[in-house]
């Protein structure tokens, strides 16, 4: 009986002493915050939005859902974020839950000034992950943000946070960015981080409503736009469309987008589609300065033809190889110059010169944002075409005859 | 636990006593000789069993000498009776002067395979109520007592309990000699031995032992043979009687005995070298010692291929683990861990509990109670009675509840799925096992989530390595580790690479495949020696 009784008392008193999440609590008295908007506020220095699911309203099942929205939106504000978090549960009637916020949007102002008196609450709280995505409001609050309402995804934040990931593989020009991601770039010495920007298109009004969600063209929706380059904590200003593709290939995220080029003098007459890039950032110096390399390998297919071209010819296919390659490079140095514009290291080239030389970086990483305006930087593309899609000769060969 | 204990151990001594009260008695029928008047053999029979309406009397003459035969009424077979008893008693007219009349009768009249000289009265009543005719000779203070059991008995059907796919499809019946017969004829070996005793004060139950000499353990047959000795009972009605008499551990969930109505299950296990214990009365046969692993081991892993046997069986040990987790599971998950279900499943769980008035603990207590209680009404309703109950089941389990928004949809998904889980252990001791313990993994998760679900587990991790059977680890061969014994445990590997028998249990002759049995099918391709092989 002694036997019994020792390891059962041992375990007793382990219970006393390990006692760290001990707290129960019923799924019925949660608040699943998915998304947080942080705005300026007037009085306080915060309004944040909390986006909070309303699971009766969720169809699942059988039971469809019920008649109401799915999300509802509670403002509240605060000179820190726990403050204005504490506050809301003035008007909730649950507590609010973290565990599965999957978004925090912060408005352009808040960025651009106290975004680092933000990041610490959500990396420090327990129940934040630290994969939650980010992103930067640009025409619009953050609170409008979250409280949209999207008509293909009945949670708007999965809206949001699956779209910028089908973008980054499928387009490149976004990527998805997370806290984590996020802290990384502040800390790192050599590299300045970027978050994604999100914007409402059409009448913002439109936005909360449900009747927007009663129309096949929403008066409003939700959509990705540029990305948002900070420098020293601090918003400094936006790279868009091709140029922000070009940030995301230096930084290895493109899995798959399209490139145009002309063939005989027809503009965008080729469309070539990657399904798969790598790309290597090399540093070498040169007179005492670090050079960039970089190296792109990729792969892909020809998706469109719009002009007469012999596909079956290892030249031709060649020629467009070449014509992929320089327009590839075309775009990479055109982000490049608008970064060293902004004198931000986005693309993290200081800690690639870190590495390969850490006696000169102590030298030069005094002015670092200086000498990466002034950095040369090459660009090498070794584009493949793969495949030709299941037409080898267009119907443009034959049209003239 | 204490205070049980200390009452088992006055009990004990109060049956002690019972013994020596019983030992003193002195109307014990063993002093009682036979006496040489066969008439008041037979008042005194009929006295002392309460002149029962089945004993049947027959008296005879042969020429001058007279007798009685008596016998039990649906135990002796009637007809074998008349045929070799009562016509040869008849067709002999003459007694040779010169010969013992008692030893002519064995020699010369009584037709009977087995006969028996008695001369007690504890033998008379022993062989007249297992069926046996005993024959009272006028003048002599002993007795014949032929073989003539013959009673109703069942027929060998197919196993109710312990279904297959594939392999034999006999099982086990209520009589000892049909059940010991069964395993004969499966192991036609000299080596196969069968002892016997009668266990039960009143009932005196026949019970076998067998076993193969030489494969089996020595010690743990006299192991086994002491505790059936120990045995002081009155009855002994079924061999679940014997099983908790001789387990080494009752404050246990585990079955620490296996039993099976299989007799290809029984053979194999001899054949492994443990010990069968066959109680006459049921059709259920005890082997020992089991281990953990051999109850999910089912008779169709041996009789299907590897690779097949290894995944389903591997199967099996999941389903354990799903009955007796899944509720504590979704417990945990629901009320302390829910940053670990996926957001659109925590959402929509969220959205089925909404109107759910129970905590999550006592909705899954509720549903695997009511659960419980079906299983338990329809193992005991009528047959006829019986599909009412599944519709009614089904109706209050599933849709209904779900409807009144007793319970959430997911709560019937973990139910069911535990309950489906549970059925597929091959054996029912370990199931109903499962069962007790998921209750007590579900107040754990309740009260502590997932930690409290991980305290269980190793508590019961613990306790399993503790147990014993016959003196052999129960967790065998997986803790203690034994790599070579590794062959029937997660892999059943192919029929000739599982050279050996388990060494722990067997001791002595191991080997039990011969070299080079892996089938090569280039031998019967060409006929030609392809020279020294292996």
């Amino acid at each position: 009986m002694k036997k019994l009784l020792l390891p059962f008392l041992l375990m007793s008193i382990l219970i006393l002493t390990l006692s760290g999440c001990w707290n129960q609590k019923e799924l019925t008295d949660l608040a699943f915050v998915t998304a947080m908007g942080i705005d300026k506020g007037k009085d306080k220095k915060f309004n944040v939005s909390f986006q909070i699911v309303n699971p009766g309203n969720i169809p699942s099942g059988q039971n469809g859902g019920g008649q109401g929205l799915p999300i509802a939106v509670y403002k509240s504000s605060g000179d820190t974020l726990t403050e204005a978090s504490r506050n809301a549960t003035k008007k909730v009637s649950r507590r609010l839950y973290y565990a599965h916020t999957n978004l925090v949007a912060i408005s352009k102002e808040v960025a651009r000034e106290e975004i680092l008196n933000v990041i610490d609450a959500l990396d420090r709280d327990p129940e934040f992950r630290t994969t939650t995505q980010m992103v930067i409001t640009r025409n619009t609050t953050a609170e409008e943000l979250v409280s949209s309402l999207t008509i293909l995804d009945k949670l708007p934040v999965n809206k949001i946070t699956k779209e910028l990931k089908a973008t980054q593989t499928m387009l490149g020009e976004n990527m998805s960015v997370s806290i984590d991601d996020f802290i990384n770039g502040l800390v790192s010495n050599g590299k300045e981080p970027i978050i994604n920007g999100y914007k409402i298109s059409g009448k913002k009004s439109m936005a909360k409503k449900a009747e927007n969600l009663q129309m096949t063209t929403t008066g409003a929706f939700l959509e990705a736009d540029g990305l948002a380059v900070f420098k020293k904590g601090k918003l400094t200003g936006w790279i868009d469309h091709e140029r922000a593709r070009g940030v995301v290939w230096i930084l290895n995220k493109v899995k798959s987008t399209d490139i145009n080029v002309s063939w005989n003098g027809k503009k965008n007459a080729i469309v070539f589609a990657t399904i798969r890039s790598k790309t290597k950032v090399s540093v070498h110096f040169k007179n005492g300065k670090p050079v960039i390399n970089i190296a792109i390998k990729d792969e892909g297919w020809i998706s469109e033809a719009n002009t007469a071209v012999d596909l079956t010819n290892p030249n031709k296919i060649e020629k467009i190889d070449k014509q992929v390659e320089k327009e590839i490079k075309r775009q990479i140095l055109a982000s490049v110059r608008t970064a060293k514009k902004k004198k931000s290291d986005i693309f993290g080239f200081g800690e690639k010169v870190h590495r390969a030389n850490p006696k000169l970086w102590k030298k030069i990483q005094g002015n670092w944002n200086e000498q990466f305006a002034e950095l040369e930087v090459n660009v090498k593309v070794d584009s493949f075409i793969r495949r030709e899609g299941i037409r080898t000769k267009p119907f443009w060969s034959n049209l003239n005859k | 636990v204490s205070i049980l204990s200390k009452m088992l151990k006055k009990k004990q001594k109060s049956r002690q006593n019972d013994d020596l009260r019983q030992q003193q008695d002195p109307q014990k029928p063993e002093d009682l000789q036979i006496l040489r008047v066969y008439k008041e053999n037979i008042s005194r029979l009929k006295a002392e069993l309460g002149n029962s309406s089945d004993i049947t009397v027959r008296e005879f003459k042969i020429s001058n000498h007279k007798g009685v035969l008596v016998y039990m009424d649906g135990l002796a077979d009637s007809k074998g009776i008349s045929d070799f008893l009562l016509e040869s008693f008849f067709e002999t007219e003459v007694v040779p002067p010169q010969m013992d009349y008692f030893q002519f009768m064995i020699d010369k009249v009584v037709a009977l395979g087995s006969i028996q000289t008695i001369t007690n009265w504890n033998q008379v009543y022993d062989n007249l109520l297992s069926g046996n005719t005993i024959i009272f000779l006028d003048g002599y203070n002993k007795a014949i007592s032929g073989a003539t059991q013959g009673w109703e008995k069942r027929a060998i059907t197919e196993p109710s309990t312990q279904l297959t796919i594939r392999g034999p499809k006999d099982s086990f019946t209520e009589t000892l000699r049909t059940n010991t017969a069964l395993i004969r004829r499966r192991i036609k070996s000299p080596n196969l031995w069968l002892e016997t005793m009668k266990i039960g004060t009143v009932s005196q139950t026949d019970i076998g032992i067998m076993y193969i000499k030489g494969i089996a353990n020595e010690k743990i047959i006299a192991e086994i043979k002491e505790r059936l000795k120990r045995i002081n009972m009155d009855s002994i009605l079924d061999s679940g009687y014997i099983e908790q008499l001789i387990e080494d551990q009752t404050w246990t969930t585990f079955p620490t005995t296996y039993h099976s109505e299989r007799p290809d299950v029984v053979s194999s296990h001899l054949l492994e070298g443990r010990i069968a214990i066959i109680v006459d009365g049921t059709p259920f046969v005890i082997t020992a010692p089991a281990i953990f692993i051999q109850f999910f081991q089912a008779s169709d892993d041996y009789y299907l291929r590897f690779d097949i046997s290894t995944s389903i069986r591997i199967l099996r040990i999941l389903a354990f683990f799903i009955a007796f987790l899944a509720p504590a599971t979704y417990i945990a998950a629901t009320t302390f861990h829910q940053e670990m279900i996926p957001t659109t499943m925590a959402i929509a769980i969220a959205a089925q509990r909404e109107y759910v008035p129970f905590p999550a603990f006592v909705e899954a207590l509720i549903m695997e109670v009511t659960f419980e209680i079906l299983r338990e009404a329809g193992l005991r309703l009528p047959r006829a009675v019986g599909q009412a109950v599944s519709i009614v089941g089904a109706l209050v389990i599933g849709q209904a509840a779900v409807e009144a928004g007793f319970v959430s949809p997911v709560m019937v998904i973990v139910v069911s799925s535990t309950a489906i889980a549970n059925f597929s252990t091959p054996v029912f001791d370990m199931a109903i096992a499962a069962r007790l313990i998921r209750f007590v993994m579900m107040g754990l998760a309740a009260i502590l989530g997932f930690y409290g679900m991980m305290l269980g587990l190793m508590f019961m991790t613990i306790h399993l390595c503790s147990l014993r059977s016959f003196g052999i680890p129960y967790m065998m061969p997986l803790a203690p580790f034994n790599l070579h014994n590794q062959q029937d445990v997660f892999i059943r590997f192919p029929i000739w690479a599982m050279k050996n028998r388990p060494s722990f249990i067997s001791k002595g002759n191991i080997v039990r495949t011969g070299e080079n049995q892996k089938p090569d099918p280039l031998i019967q391709e060409d006929d030609q020696p392809k020279g020294e092989q292996s």
